[in-house]
């Protein structure tokens, strides 16, 4: 029996309440049944009855959906939507084979840290040589059907050489507290440095020797493609390296990273998997409950805001510790933004694929952020903050959008993370109405 | 099925991204909050007034059906396309049109959310009282077409008292507009009414103008338990009596307690045969005044424990154990048929019994809560639609539980409304003349029988 028949049992919990249309952020934009959980449900339901086959029409509805897991909070039955959805794209990949594209990027880059390097490079030198510079100006991409150009604006600045080439493997401590292993996750790795050394300064802050060991891609954007053998093979990697590094706690500083590692234990169902699983810790939680934090001396005045990634709260059930943190924060106000765990569109490369879509989602988002007056942002994934920098600047809004590990660091007095970002700018004023 | 030329015509008028043809998007539209489902050839989902009219003239003239949905959580399969047809979808139309604070009206498309009307409106520090229980997702379309009630109806009605006037594609794809901003109008036939409920069968409406108050001060809950049913019922009619109009009077008997009890442990007592749960609202100083009155009226009249919110904490925890029924209940079988019959206030307890006694008698799984102010009763048979024998049990019982609320005066239907579920049993409420005049009325209006056929009187 594969994973999608397994999942019978939920489908006759579904009672089609349509709860879950108050709350899906795709049928608020899109207000079109099919792309609702309910709708979703009832065509897997059809499917495994046998009236329904594993169309290219099946593929696309089941492929739209952003795992962002509020269907599943809201659902008075508590049918696990996400877990459905990845199942079935899983089958449809079985029957109908995953794309070109994508099979290589799950089967050839993500697998190897060498190519996945290699094409991170390559990214840098397109955007670095003048290359991005001329395909911006020449509208070339506008030729192409779809959102291309709209896409290629999402791309954040790749860096040019890996985060974890360039620091030490291991960070030591006279007498440490506990000994951690740090998760970078690959957007920390190629393109946000930034929130990698402020992670590695506030740990530091800490009393806390740091190991950052040789790792890979967590697989969730496999098993988000279907393609679940991948994903377990990562998973055997991380989980082979990171027992072998004999560390108390596995510290992630990207949401989607840190629920899948936590999965692990579910993928792959072995006792080290279980005991790897245990070991993990989102950033904010780690720092709130195992350590007792302590921020810096320095004041950061202004008014900020935070956002739940969806994997953070529904996927870890974190959303209480990155608040209290950031109300540590000398100097600092913070304000409730409106539906702040509503997902902001991200969706790890959802906003690729449906670019539209997601900045309608976006823009929601960033309305509700608007209405603080914030001027200021922190969120604890990169996935969100890729996108939220994205539609703000669509929007022309001078919001910042900053990792909780970056405001954190900057209370600290200064090194190395806070040259690298520059952000020891302080604002007398707060807030921006 | 409609034929490709007619396809294309109506692609023609709507726009292609806004017709659905496939086999995956027509099932998706081929069902509601009931356990049953059935197949649209099409699905339409027009932005204008304008749109709806070119179709149901080519309706009309090739003689297809069309059925309105609005979110498709009706509980009496009001919008199941039973006898295929065009499904013609309205959550595109969903703008206020106009919130009037000098004359306290409304004016909205059939799409807008419930909830969402209730918040615009709330802003402004009025007041639109109907709340269904999905009002998160049900339109006001759908309510309207329903004439959906919910908790608060007891003390302000339902949604027909607050429905001042509505703008309707006829089946000829004519525009009728009935009513207006008035709360007072008795130029001829109130057609407002008529179409208010009339289940999508008679027009489709476009817009709606409606009646809205000015938003009470303040709210106060209270739970109470019972060990005795009767006391629970006598303790409501004192209330009323004494001049005192709750705004909601939520009823629990044991099953759902225990079914509650099982899924969320929140110490409900498993040993008492009902729960009340109680809300009062107006000004301040006479929530508070009145809040404990009802407090020493149930504990005078049997009640085993009072226990009264002290702040929005405590509110919410009464709250979280009514809420949690729904899926509560599924935990025992996964079928859940809800039914929706009204009694007059006093024979509530006469009812339960005569409810328990039916399921007791076929063997079945039922629990029963409701709005004990207005004798709004949710018995809800749970069981297993894929076990035929025990669906007929279901359907033997349902008949008779019908027929015990007629006999005591009672409705088939207080808020769900008749649709196909409902629809064999009409003629028990309405004798055989009252089953005519609505066809009558039906046939007049719709004489080719396009608008939501096989819906309120059955497929005769």
């Amino acid at each position: 029996m594969n994973n999608l028949a397994k999942t019978t049992a939920y489908l006759n919990r579904c009672s089609k309440c349509g709860s879950c249309q108050a709350v899906c952020p795709l049928y608020g934009e899109t207000k079109t049944e099919p792309y609702v959980a309910r709708g979703k449900l009832f065509l897997l339901k059809s499917h495994l009855e046998g009236k329904l086959p594993l169309s290219s029409k099946m593929k696309e509805i089941m492929s739209l959906c952003l795992l962002c897991k509020a269907c599943v909070e809201q659902c008075p039955n508590s049918i696990p939507v996400d877990r459905m959805i990845l199942a079935a794209r899983q089958e449809i990949a079985r029957e109908k084979s995953i794309s070109f594209v994508k099979k290589n990027i799950f089967q050839h880059l993500l697998k190897n840290n060498g190519r996945l390097t290699l094409a991170a490079q390559l990214g840098y030198f397109y955007q670095r040589a003048g290359l991005q510079w001329l395909v911006r100006k020449s509208r070339i991409l506008e030729v192409f059907r779809g959102e291309l150009a709209q896409k290629e604006h999402l791309l954040p600045k790749m860096a040019k050489h890996p985060f974890r080439k360039q620091v030490p493997r291991l960070f030591t401590c006279s007498r440490p507290k506990l000994r951690v292993a740090y998760y970078t996750g690959c957007l920390t790795n190629f393109v946000y440095h930034a929130t990698g050394y402020a992670v590695i300064n506030v740990l530091r802050n800490h009393e806390l020797e740091v190991l950052i060991p040789e790792q890979w891609c967590c697989g969730i954007p496999a098993l988000a493609g279907g393609d679940e053998k991948t994903a377990i093979e990562l998973a055997r990697k991380n989980i082979d390296v990171f027992q072998k590094a004999g560390v108390d706690v596995v510290i992630t500083d990207c949401a989607s990273c840190g629920s899948m590692l936590k999965e692990y234990a579910d993928l792959v169902e072995t006792p080290e998997a279980r005991a790897f699983a245990a070991k993990v810790l989102d950033f904010s939680q780690f720092l709130s409950e195992a350590v007792s934090f302590h921020a810096g001396e320095n004041e950061i005045p202004g008014l900020v805001t935070y956002h739940d990634p969806c994997h953070l709260k529904r996927g870890q059930g974190v959303s209480g510790a990155p608040r209290k943190l950031i109300k540590m924060v000398p100097g600092l106000a913070f304000k409730e933004m409106k539906e702040s765990d509503r997902c902001c569109g991200a969706a790890g490369s959802f906003n690729l694929t449906y670019h539209n879509l997601a900045t309608k989602i976006g823009r929601r988002k960033v309305q509700n952020i608007q209405q603080t007056c914030a001027d200021l942002v922190i969120t604890g994934c990169p996935s969100c903050i890729m996108q939220l920098r994205h539609v703000l600047e669509l929007e022309k809004s001078p919001v910042r959008v900053l990792h909780l590990a970056e405001l954190l660091s900057m209370t600290y007095p200064s090194r190395k993370a806070n040259k690298e970002r520059g952000a020891n700018k302080t604002k007398s004023r707060r807030g921006r109405c | 099925m409609l034929s490709s030329s007619l396809i294309n015509e109506i692609q023609k008028i709507l726009g292609k991204e806004n017709v659905f043809t496939t086999l995956e998007e027509r099932l998706c539209y081929g069902y509601d909050s009931t356990p049953e489902a059935f197949l649209p050839d099409l699905v339409i989902r027009p932005t204008c007034t304008e749109q709806i009219q070119k179709i149901l003239k080519l309706a009309n003239l090739h003689l297809f059906p069309v059925i309105p949905r609005g979110a498709g959580t009706g509980l009496s399969g009001g919008s199941l396309p039973v006898k295929g047809g065009v499904i013609l979808d309205l959550n595109r139309m969903d703008r206020i049109l106009e919130i009037d604070e000098e004359n306290l009206v409304a004016t909205v498309e059939p799409g807008v959310i419930t909830a969402h009307l209730q918040e615009e409106v709330e802003k402004r520090g009025l007041f639109y009282p109907p709340d269904p229980a999905s009002l998160k997702t049900s339109t006001i379309g759908g309510n309207v077409a329903e004439c959906a009630g919910g908790p608060r109806a007891f003390k302000y009605g339902v949604t027909r008292d607050y429905v001042l006037g509505l703008e309707i594609v006829t089946p000829k794809g004519e525009i009728l507009q009935t009513g207006g901003k008035t709360v007072k109008s008795v130029t001829g036939y109130d057609l407002t009414r008529l179409y208010t409920g009339s289940e999508g069968t008679l027009g489709i409406i476009t817009k709606i103008i409606l009646r809205l108050i000015p938003k009470p001060e303040a709210k106060k809950t209270m739970m109470i338990v019972y060990e005795r049913l009767d006391d629970a019922a006598k303790t409501v009619t004192l209330i009323i009596k004494q001049g005192i109009i709750p705004v909601t009077l939520e009823l629990m008997d044991d099953i759902t307690m225990r079914c509650v009890e099982n899924y969320l442990q929140l110490g409900l007592p498993l040993d008492a045969e009902a729960v009340l749960i109680i809300e009062v609202d107006g000004p301040i100083d006479l929530v508070e005044k009145q809040i404990n009155q009802v407090g020493e009226l149930s504990r005078a009249n049997g009640a085993r424990e009072v226990k009264i919110a002290k702040n929005e904490k405590e509110r919410e925890e009464i709250w979280a154990a009514r809420r949690a029924v729904s899926a509560a209940v599924v935990q025992i079988k996964p079928t859940k048929i809800s039914e929706d019959i009204a009694v007059p206030r006093s024979q509530i307890p006469v009812m339960v019994r005569r409810l328990k006694e039916i399921a007791f008698r076929y063997q079945l799984n039922l629990a029963i809560f409701g709005h004990a102010g207005d004798g709004n009763l949710h018995p809800n048979i749970l069981c297993d639609k894929n076990d035929s024998e025990e669906m007929e049990r279901v359907e033997k019982a349902i008949g008779e539980l019908f027929q015990a609320a007629v006999e005591l005066g009672g409705t088939l239907s207080g808020e769900h409304g008749i649709g196909t579920m409902k629809a064999p049993y009409l003629k028990l409420e309405t004798g055989e003349v009252g089953f005519e005049v609505m066809r009558a009325i039906k046939k007049a209006l719709d004489p080719n029988n396009i608008l939501n056929p096989g819906k309120i009187f059955g497929s005769g």
